[in-house]
């Protein structure tokens, strides 16, 4: 399979009419879709369900369900009283970005254990600083902290984390089989001990990040070191993430008991978990209110920010923000809108459309890659060389990437009919010219701005935008977009999820991750907001690949995604 | 009024068409008997009284206020009619309205609706005879084209679809369809057949649509052709961004 880099608007206008052509110039199954992707009329054959094989399959599987359980299952038929779907065709997708086509069904995240093992990793993930801990044990307890107890203390932190027993006698222990995702690492900004541990411990941000990212990073830790933790998916799977942080401190905890013999009940035990558990602790996303009855490391507590620097396109491709842009848009999308709105808050399958259509068939890169060069051109801007927003660069970036996405709706009507719904189109329409406008100016508020304008102008050349609710943020957002005052506004990166307005509607959390992210790489830098959530995930023993989302996604789909872990096939019988 | 409301900006056919559907300038253009609303709405059948959710408010000794004072019950509300709803789907590809403009059009010409605004559907709920004036004006105008708009209560997919060959926007529960010159509907609002077809009238042609349209596109008024609408919408994204910034 192989996967583009556009680089240019020329680039992406091919490969989303190649993207069109495939999915509606096409057979896919018996389809029978051959059409002008131009044309504005379409015959409707209405084949139903047996026009596409993996509806065929769910068919089959789902009476087969039915008669082994004696109880109704899946039957496509029970669709609107005998009318199944495919009354009109069933197009497939592409991934953007790449050429793998897939079935719309197989980007469900139940039926993606890529898109599952994405949210895995970052729910049982948590940083952990090393200092504060070291000065316990030098100061407190007289104990020697050089670089061989350190990376004593990590190998032993590495059998202990999974859930080995490091201090006790006759305790139980989990199967290295059924953990074997989980791990700690460390990095450091102090260049004088990275080259005392040992390597397999390290995430080493000279080798993992481009020189000027690299000092950057190193810059903003300082000599400070950290733990990076990724605790057992099968774990924080059976838990939540507030899960992450206990497992990890009482692991930690018992490391540092082990690995310096201490007493394992003196008080000076209390410090080091504290600073396991709070002091030293970030998580990747915050605790909500009660309310939401929510723990930490939970979707709706991620900021975008964090977002942005756990996807890691930036350490590969630099010079394209666009493609940094465009893949963290698809992690995002999914996280945010499939599993967290879909999911945890709302229940249902049909979020999964609202989110294919920022991360498929190059939709969103065509307008981006258009936007962005209009940026550049325009104010003659480019990567580290941006323009300081005012109200006139936002306006014209706004205005013509508005423009510029509602006519290619206009000029394509299969991608209208691709992306069916008015939330789609406008989350795409201001996902692009958001993002466009943060590269240009390197600044993520000035791109919500644009974001905000690209809405007033949608909903007033169609006489339409989304539904309800979705239209609410984006008519009185632009009044606390600059705003910073408490419950009004903030800095866009450290929004997220749960921001007041942004709580409830679709389409918009992983458009709003995506004007962020070009907010940085616009300016060129190495991190959006945290340069330890940054460099944690830029390892690549991690089992999603953070760099590649959508090719990962399209590896899910195809069945052929195989880095899962969590898995419980080592403990149950063989089928 | 000493001045004539000015709705909407832009001068163009579609910004004038807007302003015509904001002041209820619209002509009757077909005629649908009481029946054949009735049926296509679904509510209740033909010719049957109104159902009621309770007494008439003149029966109900309601307590004297100030605002039952100044505020004069609609028909339905004063009968205790219950709340039911028309819901509409209009084609992208050049359909007389548009969500906003039919939310619009029953909010500022009709007493007593709750419009509901999405990008496929636009619902108007209303005590039931109160919510069928609204509709049937809406039927009988030049507002619908009954070849690009159709009253769906639930599977509203079709406004973004490409037309059928015919010129009909496409539905997936076929509710209605070109017969000789004319749509004929033979289901109600959420897909339940009829005891009859109703006649709708005849489709716009391409030509007529494209005059009717309240909606802006490329081939036919492209929204960047009508400066003053664009300058108008970021005046108003530009004076709510300042005021919502208040650099002090």
């Amino acid at each position: 399979m192989a996967h583009y880099n556009f680089d240019t608007e020329v680039n992406a206008k091919k490969h989303f009419i190649t993207a069109m052509e495939v999915k509606y110039g096409k057979e896919w199954g018996s389809n029978k879709q051959a059409d002008d992707i131009q044309a504005t009329t379409a015959k409707y054959l209405r084949l139903g369900t047996a026009q596409n094989p993996r509806k065929m399959e769910m068919a089959k599987i789902g009476a087969e369900i039915t008669k082994k359980r004696g109880l109704q299952a899946y039957d496509p038929l029970l669709h609107l009283a005998g009318i199944p779907l495919g009354q009109r065709q069933l197009t497939p997708y592409t991934l953007g970005g790449t050429d793998i086509v897939c079935d719309g069904d197989d980007l469900h995240y139940v039926n993606n254990a890529a898109m599952q093992q994405e949210w895995d990793d970052i729910r049982r993930t948590c940083v952990v600083g090393l200092d504060l801990a070291h000065e316990t044990l030098e100061k407190r307890l007289g104990k020697e902290v050089t670089p061989e107890s350190i990376n004593y203390y990590l190998e032993v932190l590495n059998h202990a984390m999974p859930g080995a027993a490091i201090v006790q006698e006759h305790m139980v222990e989990t199967h290295p089989a059924m953990v074997d995702d989980c791990y700690v690492k460390v990095f450091t900004g102090d260049d004088a001990l990275k080259d005392e541990l040992d390597p397999q411990f390290v995430i080493d941000v000279d080798k993992m990040f481009r020189p000027d990212h690299a000092a950057q990073i190193k810059a903003s830790m300082g000599k400070a070191s950290f733990q990076a933790v990724h605790i057992p998916t099968v774990v924080s799977r059976t838990a939540d993430g507030g899960q992450t942080s206990r497992w990890m401190a009482m692991q930690v905890g018992m490391s540092f008991i082990s690995a310096y013999h201490m007493c394992a009940g003196e008080a000076a035990v209390a410090d080091l978990a504290f600073t396991a558990k709070h002091a030293g602790l970030i998580e990747m996303s915050e605790m909500l209110p009660a309310r939401r009855a929510r723990g930490p490391n939970e979707p709706g507590g991620l900021s975008f920010g964090h977002m942005c620097d756990i996807v890691q396109t930036s350490r590969k491709f630099r010079d394209d923000p666009c493609k940094i842009a465009l893949e963290t848009c698809a992690a995002a999308m999914m996280l945010y809108d499939q599993i967290w709105l879909g999911g945890y808050m709302s229940g249902g399958v049909g979020f999964t459309m609202y989110a294919t259509a920022a991360y498929t068939n190059n939709t969103v890169d065509d307008n981006l890659y258009a936007d962005t060069e209009h940026g550049w051109d325009t104010f003659g801007t480019s990567i580290g060389n941006c323009k300081e927003p005012t109200i006139d660069i936002i306006r014209d970036i706004g205005t013509w990437g508005a423009l510029y996405g509602l006519e290619l709706y206009e000029n394509y009507p299969t991608a209208l009919e691709d992306h069916f719904g008015g939330s789609q189109r406008a989350t795409v329409i201001s996902t692009a010219t958001g993002a466009a406008c943060a590269i240009t100016t390197g600044n993520s508020n000035a791109g919500l701005s644009a974001w905000y304008l690209s809405m007033y102008l949608h909903k007033e050349a169609h006489g339409r935008l989304g539904f309800f609710g979705y239209d609410l943020q984006d008519q009185c957002g632009a009044t606390n977009v600059f705003s910073y005052q408490s419950d009004e506004g903030l800095l866009a990166e450290m929004r997220g999820a749960n921001y007041p307005n942004y709580a409830m509607n679709v389409g918009h959390q992983g458009g709003y991750t995506t004007v962020c992210t070009g907010g940085y790489t616009g300016r060129g830098d190495g991190f959006a907001i945290n340069p330890l959530v940054k460099t944690c995930f830029a390892d690549d023993l991690m089992n999603f690949d953070f760099v590649e989302v959508r090719e990962c996604f399209g590896k899910g789909a195809l069945r052929e995604y195989d880095r899962c872990a969590g898995e419980r096939a080592f403990v149950i019988p063989a089928k | 009024m000493a001045y004539k409301p000015q709705y909407y900006a832009g001068n163009t056919i579609v910004a004038q068409n807007r302003r015509n559907h904001m002041s209820n300038n619209v002509q009757k253009v077909r005629e649908i008997s009481d029946e054949d609303l009735t049926a296509c709405l679904g509510h209740r059948a033909p010719g049957s009284d109104y159902p009621s959710t309770h007494p008439p408010l003149a029966e109900m000794g309601e307590p004297d206020c100030p605002i039952r004072q100044i505020v004069t019950p609609t028909a339905g509300t004063a009968a205790g009619d219950r709340v039911r709803y028309v819901q509409w789907a209009d084609s992208m590809y050049n359909a007389p309205a548009v969500p906003y403009w039919r939310s619009y059009h029953a909010a500022m010409n009709h007493r007593g609706v709750d419009p509901g605004t999405l990008s496929g559907r636009q619902v108007v709920e209303a005590r039931e005879r109160d919510m069928e004036a609204v509709a049937k004006e809406q039927m009988e105008t030049d507002m619908t084209c009954p070849g690009l708009a159709g009253l769906r209560g639930a599977t509203v997919h079709g406004h973004s679809c490409r037309l059928q060959e015919d010129g009909v926007m496409f539905d997936m529960i076929d509710r209605r369809r070109l017969e000789g010159d004319v749509i004929i509907q033979d289901k109600d609002q959420v897909g339940v057949p009829l005891d009859r077809k109703v006649n709708l009238g005849k489709p716009m042609t391409t030509a007529e649509a494209n005059k009717k349209t309240t909606f802006y596109r490329v081939g036919n008024v492209a929204y960047r052709d009508d400066p003053e609408a664009i300058e108008w919408c970021q005046k108003v994204w530009e004076l709510r961004t300042i005021y919502g910034y208040q650099p002090k």
